[in-house]
């Protein structure tokens, strides 16, 4: 029997293969088919201080092996939130992670807070630095380390459960940014955010998402967040989650290999909200077929040519 | 609502781009609601195109499910590639349905584009219950038709080009069909412009109406947040959780 157990901080984790922010709500309204049990750990939707309705449509279109994406961090608001979901949460069978969003320092601070205060259900706290479609915050904050390190620093003055930072990739160093926040006392690292990208009807003459640019993801993606998560790795000690077109368990070994310690499924979970307990079955077999014990001997274990 | 591999009963050409595929799924016939309610198909195992395709119900009929779809790209040109006996991964039931309150009403049943298969499955549904009612189908030109233009038998074909039925949009047939008709209620699908159009028209004559709206989605069940539609309180419906039917008045194509 392979060891998939998965330790972030001092959080363990039934495994790696986590669902990413904004592909499963807040993880409370789901289809009865979709089975949460086998899940290391959700990740909800990015709250906000304030509920958003999110961006004027189109908000979505596919792209060759992809998609682009800007919704606009539309969500029902932190009070709303901890009224209506959070109780929820003792009925779901996985560890939770709340993705927060702000528009300035104050109002994550602002968020984190009220979470705190009535935090029993969940693990810990995903800060989403790196939203492009928004006009503030967002990603204003995640390009700049300083910036980066003053938030984090501060969040982390308010919480003892886990701190994980979602990087973009919309950078000139990654690693900088990660280093900057692994400074301010990050328990970990999710990258990537989507990709900044762009599509364009050519009948209308007009962007195929309202605002013209947007979050590209899916399996278009992956080789660009290999790359960060790799680089990444090499700078920093703090477990880093893979994001990034993840679509079966060899995508999974990939990260590993390239240094993550676990996972986060995100547009695959639109075709099949089942994707990552799927991927979780193909990840055992693979582990069992190689005489892998324990998950965690992948980690980093790439083999470079020099 | 489940993920079913489908078994392909049939898949054929009924009009020019136009084609109707019925498969077999008793677990998404069990749960099926009726017209206005849709399934998402994923015509390929591939990740050239990781997005399901949303497409709505034109008939269930035991545990066989008919879908029509237009053929105008990739995706839907794999579909046609598909045969009897094939499999297809089909996430449904979706969304809604229309509210069908016809005691009170008069229905005109109008397709246009695409819109065509909640418009047809509403139309069995009514024949089935003996309620006489209009439809009236919009296309481009005659070959994108597959009903005859009988307005003895309240079967309106509107044609841009004038070769079938009459020479203009559904706007142009509606006009026409609202002289004969006492307390008309709308129930239509069809792309947004269409829609627009017909909000409008209807407004001023205050005529009330369903829309079965259309839009690109990713999940199809409020995850994605992806096919947000304005509603009329400076917030947004979700076409496949909210809808896809909504009362006209609720919904926003500006």
């Amino acid at each position: 029997m392979t060891n998939l157990t998965c330790k972030i901080g001092s959080v363990e984790f039934r495994n790696p293969i986590f669902t990413a922010s904004g592909t499963y709500g807040y993880g409370n309204d789901l289809p009865e088919f979709v089975d949460v049990s086998k899940l290391g750990a959700i990740l909800t939707k990015s709250i906000t201080y304030e509920k958003r309705a999110g961006n004027p449509p189109p908000r979505i279109v596919e792209t060759p092996s992809g998609m682009l994406n800007s919704i606009g961090l539309a969500n029902i608001g932190v009070k709303k939130f901890i009224k209506e979901v959070m109780p929820l949460y003792q009925n779901i069978d996985t560890k939770i992670i709340v993705n927060i969003a702000g528009s300035t320092n104050e109002e994550y601070i602002k968020v984190l807070k009220e979470l705190e205060a009535v935090s029993a259900d969940i693990v810990g706290y995903e800060i989403n630095v790196s939203c492009p479609n928004v006009e503030h915050g967002g990603m204003e904050l995640g390009v700049n380390a300083i910036l980066s390190n003053i938030l984090i620093s501060e969040l982390r003055k308010h919480t003892e459960k886990l701190l994980i930072v979602k990087l973009t990739p919309n950078v000139t160093d990654i690693t900088k940014i990660a280093k900057a926040v692994e400074d301010a006392g990050a328990d970990a690292i999710s990258a990537i955010n989507t990709v900044v990208g762009m599509g364009i009807d050519i009948e209308k003459r007009k962007p195929t998402i309202y605002k013209t640019f947007a979050g590209l993801s899916g399996p278009a993606i992956k080789p660009i967040a290999l790359a960060m998560v790799h680089k990444i790795s090499k700078i920093i000690s703090i477990p880093i989650i893979g994001i990034g077109g993840i679509v079966n368990s060899k995508d999974v070994v990939e990260f590993l290999l390239a240094g993550a310690t676990a996972v986060q499924i995100g547009t695959a979970n639109f075709r099949n909200l089942n994707a990552g307990t799927i991927i979780l079955d193909e990840l055992n077999n693979y582990l069992n077929e190689n005489e892998i014990f324990n998950y965690s001997e992948l980690i980093g274990k790439l083999n470079l040519y020099e | 609502m489940i993920i079913s591999k489908s078994e392909i009963i049939e898949n054929k050409q009924i009009a020019e781009g136009i084609w109707q595929m019925i498969f077999k799924s008793s677990e998404i016939a069990d749960d099926y609601l009726g017209a206005g309610q849709f399934v998402s198909v994923l015509a390929n195992s591939n990740w050239e195109h990781p997005i399901r395709r949303p497409m709505s119900i034109a008939e269930v009929n035991d545990d066989k499910i008919s879908i029509i779809y237009k053929v105008f790209g990739s995706v839907t040109q794999t579909l046609t590639q598909l045969k009897s006996n094939d499999c297809i991964d089909v996430l449904g039931p979706l969304g809604n349905t229309f509210n069908v309150d016809f005691d009170k009403y008069c229905p005109i049943l109008i397709g246009g584009g695409i819109g065509l298969s909640p418009i047809l499955n509403l139309s069995q549904y009514l024949t089935q219950k003996k309620i006489v009612f209009t439809t009236i189908i919009g296309a481009k030109s005659a070959n994108e038709h597959f009903l005859q233009h009988n307005p003895n038998n309240f079967i309106f074909l509107s044609t841009d080009d004038g070769s079938v039925g009459i020479h203009g949009t559904i706007i142009d047939a509606l006009n026409i069909v609202l002289k004969n008709t006492d307390n008309p209620k709308v129930f239509a699908c069809g792309p947004g412009p269409m829609l627009f159009s017909l909000q409008n028209m209807l407004k001023d004559q205050s005529i009330p109406a369903q829309f079965s709206v259309e839009s690109y989605m990713a999940c199809g069940i409020g995850l994605c947040q992806g096919c947000a539609i304005p509603n009329n309180n400076n917030g947004y419906h979700l076409v496949c959780k909210d809808g896809p039917v909504f009362d006209a008045t609720e919904v926003s194509f500006d």
